[in-house]
């Protein structure tokens, strides 16, 4: 990358004149210029004040070029740079605290009033300044909008049913404030499929009917085949899903591929708002090609060295073969923790449809035998080449909430107990294969739907069916496509579900202990309450079991209280609830995760922490950092 | 030159050129199915085809014999072990069929289960012997086998799969339901043949051109498409077995059109001959017409496209299980056994778990070579 000569000249004064660098004294790439998109004159592309990055230590400050290559097994993966990518409001670092990444600073008064401080000079990826302004579109146009958000406010900015108090202050400063404190707020802004609060409104505006003539977005709508311009205007933001090339964002790469494709290309934003401790404008690298692949053939692929960085699709039985084609594909694996509470977890449907099956399923006793008629240690020693740890459902060894009870509750191996609980529970009677009648006399056989992608399920699923065939019960496996797979658990067509285990498995006690209370929909073991409680009690049913209540509540209270010890004791509270309710039943934790790293590549962390959230996978490792040698 | 003739001393016989040597008679009065045999006899490919057959088929009857483990035995310290090789002299020492005992150890570098042969452990293998327990024809309990390893020790002949089973003892259980299917299918495919064809083709008119409609639909489906469709319907609480005669069902079901249109365009020409129109002028019904004088006439070509059918229902079977419609674990076909081995892993680091392909390959091959002999030999008379 060439320097341009006022750089020259300020480094060569620096070399010879020991002129300290001033906070002007930026470096930024040279953007192949074209007429129709030409960048803004030189140094004014960052912010007055970027965020300045220190790498030391084990990370070293960079150099430009390169294009790094990622495989995907889906259309909809793209959506995964945006989670790599990690630029957002406030972020995590690497130790997990919270900090203000596209925001210069911000600032919390008793917990509910957010004062929000944008960065001077801050711009889009297209030029275009990003100001409160974008807050105010987003929220007045869009969110406000009967159209668009015919339900209201979406439940994730609502405390107690009720939004916040938007005041726009300056171009630079908006507040968001709540009659009751709001500690998901922060971290929601930090997720790895965030909470936006902006959207470009200089682009969506020709979009929108409060600012295009009503003929011209007819015209528009019709072209792109939505049902209205609210469709339309969803359909181009979508800041997630990087399905949509002209939409302007704030991240370090920014899509320029028209999906679908079976490549996408993301070119460095200009404008980008981070710098390294040298004053060299961020990312290094200066694209990211993303090649959509079928996801069996992704660990193929990189074992020949296709892949410069490659966590997604990889699992610990690949190790072997990649770790053959190292030297052949220049590349190394490194083994990285899976931040996952349990890496597989078995969720018996307590919304089921089927009377007799939700009443035995409700029965604690009965989730405690299933749970210790698993042999958790073979399944370690056969899969996991006995690497990994037995475990319930709940937080990992190494977080601080985490307590051996959490883990051991009912996740031992014992079939005669287990046994021995069934009788009791009046499941006595057996048919001629020895399998347990149920109370309708049916034999108790389940139906277990996956969404399964590799034998690792299944392989997990014969070794518990045969264990779980001493008990006398008999299992079946149903798999199918993730979206069928989850209609099917939603309606409560499905008796039981394996999926992944616990998200977050090294929470600390700031975080949201949301995945042990039924509030969400996609929480497998209760869909029907989590459903209720997202949609505001329209949809669904309510809890009727005592202890998921008493979840409930305390998950309302942990979102009251301020006090840190008071939250950590609301998390044990919890963690201890569910480790002896067994609601869902864990299987197995800490199962590494191979990441295919080109050795070329610099600032990738030997050992991290894999997972969705609280890393977003790369992401609080930031990739705007890594750079080829 | 001499002007007399030559006259032969021998007694004059008129009959000298129709007269048949031994074997000539032999050959006449010869019954049509000794002739069939000694035609086929000739095609050495064949015969030898044939002994093949014979001789997986009559291994499926015993299979639990054979096999030296259960199929869904699991020897957990013994995952993806590579398949052990037989020797018969230790140290320059016959001392009959043995297999060095494998050394494990759990490469940390890059987790890979090495399994060396340890040659100061030559461990004998044991001839009828008894190792694990089964239930012989699901009737008497048993534990008697054709060969085992050693006490307490192992022998994986094709090696183990990530469950540290014996991947021979599959391939043994595997062949049962792998070439029932193919019989069983071809079975029921020429039940429906021979009815539709033979309705068809006796009655002609309306009847005729229904059935060759119908016939033609069904043909014009692709054919995998229309198998994986029908056999996703397959519920999934049936037991094994009874997804196993479903499979057979819904392969024999798209099959029985070719044989229903050679049975009829057969029947078409047959029932045109003298000795058709002769016994139905005599007042013989439909049903015996076509049982004694038209059936014969081609049973011969009928059991020869039969067996050219079998090992198009098997590898039906064989694509079904591979792509994950068709048989469920723990039924263990061939094609289940391939559908495990489809992984990146398995072809670079164990490609002992493609061996399945080995005996699916043999016994198309064997069918197609036998079909061909029995085609050439169902009609002698040409």
């Amino acid at each position: 990358m060439r320097i341009r000569h006022t750089q020259l000249l300020i480094f060569i004064f620096f070399l010879f004149g020991g002129i300290s660098l001033t906070a002007t004294a930026y470096v930024e790439p040279e953007i192949p210029q074209t007429e129709s998109d030409a960048p803004q004159p030189f140094n004014d592309r960052l912010p007055d004040e970027p965020s300045v990055v220190v790498l030391d230590g084990d990370y070293i400050p960079g150099k430009y070029g390169g294009s790094m290559r990622l495989l995907m097994g889906k259309k909809k993966d793209i959506r995964l740079m945006t989670v790599y990518s990690y630029a957002r409001l406030v972020a995590f670092n690497q130790e997990l605290e919270l900090k203000p990444d596209i925001l210069l600073s911000f600032d919390i008064q008793e917990g509910r009033i957010f004062t929000l401080k944008l960065r001077k000079g801050h711009r889009w990826s297209d030029g275009e300044p990003f100001t409160t302004e974008a807050f105010r579109y987003y929220w007045e146009d869009v969110l406000n909008n009967e159209e668009l958000y015919p339900f209201g406010i979406p439940s994730e900015l609502l405390v107690d049913g009720k939004p916040p108090v938007v005041t726009i202050i300056d171009e630079q400063t908006i507040r968001y404030e709540w009659d009751e404190p709001n500690p998901f707020f922060l971290p929601a802004l930090a997720e790895p499929r965030p909470l936006y609060l902006y959207a470009p409104g200089h682009y969506l505006k020709q979009f929108h009917a409060n600012y295009t003539a009503v003929e011209t977005l007819a015209l528009q709508v019709e072209e792109a085949g939505t049902r209205n311009w609210a469709g339309l205007h969803h359909r181009r933001n979508h800041p997630y899903k990087n399905d949509n090339p002209s939409l302007p964002v704030l991240q370090p790469w920014f899509n320029t591929t028209k999906p679908p494709a079976e490549r996408y290309v993301f070119k460095r934003n200009p404008y980008y708002h981070r710098v390294d401790q040298n004053g060299i404008q961020l990312p290094y690298i200066d694209e990211v090609t993303m090649q959509i692949t079928s996801s069996s053939l992704v660990a193929a692929k990189a074992g020949a060295g296709e892949a410069d960085l490659q966590g997604r699709y990889i699992r610990l039985d690949n190790y072997t073969f990649l770790k053959g084609g190292e030297e052949r594909g220049n590349y190394s694996v490194r083994l990285w923790q899976n931040g996952a509470g349990s890496q597989y977890a078995l969720y018996p449907n307590l919304n089921s449809n089927n009377p007799v099956w939700r009443e035995l399923v409700r029965e604690r006793q009965f989730r405690h035998a299933l749970s210790i008629g698993i042999n958790r240690h073979e399944i370690n020693q056969v899969i996991y080449f006995g690497l990994a740890e037995a475990t319930g459902n709940t937080v990992m060894p190494g977080c601080n909430l985490h307590t051996n009870t959490y883990q051991s509750n009912w996740s031992y191996f014992d079939i005669e107990q287990a046994n021995e609980i069934l009788d009791g529970l009046g499941l006595d009677k057996r048919d001629d294969r020895g399998i347990r009648l149920m109370k309708n006399g049916k034999p108790l056989e389940i139906i277990l739907h996956t969404a399964g992608e590799g034998t690792e399920e299944t392989d997990i699923l014969e070794l518990i069916g045969e264990s779980w065939r001493q008990l006398g019960v008999m299992l079946f496996v149903k798999p199918s496509q993730r979206e069928v797979f989850r209609e099917r658990v939603f309606s409560g067509e499905a008796m039981m579900a394996m999926f992944n285990g616990i998200d977050n498995g090294m929470p600390t006690g700031e975080m949201s202990p949301g995945e042990f209370a039924p509030i969400d929909q996609t929480q497998l073991q209760w869909p029907k309450w989590g459903q209720y409680y997202q949609t505001n009690m329209q949809v669904g049913e309510a809890p009727d079991i005592a202890e998921a209540k008493q979840l409930l509540d305390l998950y309302h209270e942990w979102s009251k209280s301020d006090a840190v010890e008071d939250r950590e004791s609301i998390w044990h509270q919890m963690l201890k609830i569910y480790s002896e309710e067994v609601f869902s039943i864990g299987l197995i934790c800490g199962v590494p995760q191979p990441v295919v790293v080109n050795n070329r590549l610099r600032n990738v962390p030997q050992e991290a922490l894999y997972s969705w959230t609280p890393t977003a996978f790369f992401g609080v490792y930031r990739p705007d950092t890594f750079w080829f040698e | 030159m001499s002007d007399k003739h030559f006259v032969s001393d021998a007694p004059f016989d008129p009959e000298s050129i129709e007269r048949m040597t031994a074997d000539q008679e032999k050959f006449f009065l010869a019954s049509r199915r000794k002739l069939i045999w000694w035609k086929l006899r000739r095609h050495k490919l064949a015969v030898c085809c044939g002994f093949i057959l014979a001789f997986m088929y009559g291994s499926t009857l015993i299979s639990e014999f054979i096999a030296p483990y259960n199929y869904q035995t699991r020897n957990t310290n013994n995952i993806y072990s590579p398949p052990q090789r037989i020797h018969f002299f230790h140290q320059g020492e016959f001392i009959g069929p043995f297999v060095y005992g494998n050394d494990y150890r759990l490469n940390m570098e890059n987790l890979k289960r090495e399994y060396t042969p340890n040659p100061d452990k030559p461990e004998r293998i044991r001839f009828f012997c008894q190792g694990d327990s089964y239930k012989f024809w699901n009737l008497i309990d048993a534990d008697f086998h054709f060969f085992c390893p050693a006490e307490d020790k192992t022998l994986f002949i094709f090696g183990t799969d990530r469950l540290g089973r014996d991947m021979f003892s599959r391939i043994v259980y595997g062949a049962r339901i792998s070439l029932l299917i193919g019989l069983g299918g071809v079975a029921v495919s020429l039940f429906l043949g021979l009815l539709f064809g033979g309705l068809a083709g006796y009655y002609g008119g309306w009847v005729d051109s229904v059935i060759q409609r119908v016939t033609e639909i069904i043909r014009s489906f692709p054919e995998l498409p229309l198998w994986m469709a029908l056999s996703a319907i397959l519920p999934v609480t049936w037991s094994p077995l009874a997804v196993f005669f479903g499979i057979t069902v819904i392969l024999a079901l798209l099959d029985w059109t070719g044989l229903a249109r050679s049975v009829r365009s057969k029947l078409l020409a047959l029932r045109e001959e003298d000795y058709c129109t002769a016994a139905r002028l005599m007042g013989a019904p439909p049903s015996r017409i076509i049982k004694k004088h038209l059936l014969p006439g081609f049973s011969s070509h009928i059991i020869a496209s039969a067996t050219l059918s079998i090992p198009g229902m098997i590898l039906g079977e064989t694509a079904l299980s591979f792509l994950g419609l068709g048989l469920r674990p723990p039924i263990t076909s061939w094609g289940v056994l391939l559908n495990e081995a489809q992984n990146i892993n398995v072809v670079a680091l164990y490609p002992w778990l493609i061996l399945p392909v080995l005996p699916v390959m043999i016994i198309i091959l064997a069918f197609n070579f036998f079909g061909d002999g029995l085609r050439d030999a169902a009609d002698p008379y040409k």
